[in-house]
């Protein structure tokens, strides 16, 4: 039987670069609320449930592994954030000069585009399909 | 409204005010986390069976979505018809792996980790302690990274 705790709170951690420039970026443009910062190794930064880890190198889980892979940013994995205008989001976000890993691309559920942090690590950018408001 | 959930809810407008052109949906009931997967079907085995989580919904091979409290997981085969499927503007495609993870609690990581190991889990690692407290990280059938942590002082 498992022992995993489903609470009110997902925590997802994303490794960075430099967890002080990852804060001023995710607090200053998508409007995460600081919780703790333990400069250079860590920071948790909030957005409604979503409590996001940011894990610099010297953190614990920014020591190498035993077969010598280090642990970095990047990749595909990620959270996302629900928008009821997209389009509105991408140009306030171009606006503030960040960076997108493609263009908006619309699927049988929404439409979406991937934000990149200043790490390299993407934010998905959701409308649902037929929305006013809510993916819920 | 309980006090602490009070605080959260005008710290959130707070922070809503500063930015007052953000237009991201900060009261969503679950946190969604898109992960990509090689074989669809092998992962909803392993999310279920081994962690624990419900399955919400499936379209063949190329989307299923799950959930585990508010976390709903979104799995996403590195090609298919979903607006999950396009190629960096420069080219690289979507592929499993990588760092970055959800984090599942614990109370108790130890036996956490030998059920885990009994069902034939891999784990990048052993368990490693830090100030917060104590995590493992294992691999999904594709290679993703799930982390399992016990809080310290838990």
């Amino acid at each position: 039987m498992t022992t995993l705790d489903p609470s009110s709170t997902v925590n997802v951690r994303y490794m960075v670069d430099d967890v002080e420039t990852a804060v001023d970026w995710y607090t200053t443009h998508l409007a995460f609320t600081l919780l703790s910062k333990v400069a250079p190794a860590f920071a948790d930064v909030r957005l409604g449930k979503l409590r996001l880890l940011l894990s610099g190198r010297t953190s614990s889980a920014g020591r190498a592994m035993p077969d010598g892979r280090e642990p970095r940013a990047g990749g595909w994995n990620r959270f996302q954030l629900v928008t009821d205008d997209l389009g509105a989001e991408v140009r306030r976000l171009r606006a503030a000069g960040l960076g997108f890993r493609n263009d908006v691309v619309t699927g049988p559920g929404g439409s979406q585009i991937l934000l990149e942090d200043p790490s390299g690590n993407v934010i998905e950018l959701f409308q649902p399909a037929g929305a006013d408001g809510g993916a819920r | 409204m309980r006090p602490a959930s009070l605080a959260l809810a005008l710290a959130v407008l707070a922070s809503a005010a500063t930015t007052a052109t953000a237009k991201l949906d900060t009261d969503a009931t679950a946190v969604k986390v898109r992960y990509i997967v090689t074989d669809v079907d092998a992962a909803v085995a392993f999310y279920t069976r081994d962690l624990g989580f419900q399955l919400e919904a499936q379209t063949g091979r190329d989307f299923a979505l799950l959930s585990l409290g508010k976390l709903q997981l979104v799995l996403s085969p590195p090609v298919g018809p979903g607006s999950a499927f396009q190629p960096a503007s420069d080219g690289r495609r979507p592929e499993p792996g990588g760092w970055n993870r959800i984090i599942l609690e614990t109370h108790d990581l130890v036996g956490e980790t030998e059920r885990l190991r009994r069902v034939g889990a891999r784990f990048r690692s052993d368990a490693r302690t830090g100030p917060g407290g104590r995590q493992i990280v294992l691999e999904d059938p594709s290679g993703n990274a799930v982390e399992i942590f016990q809080p310290a002082g838990n």
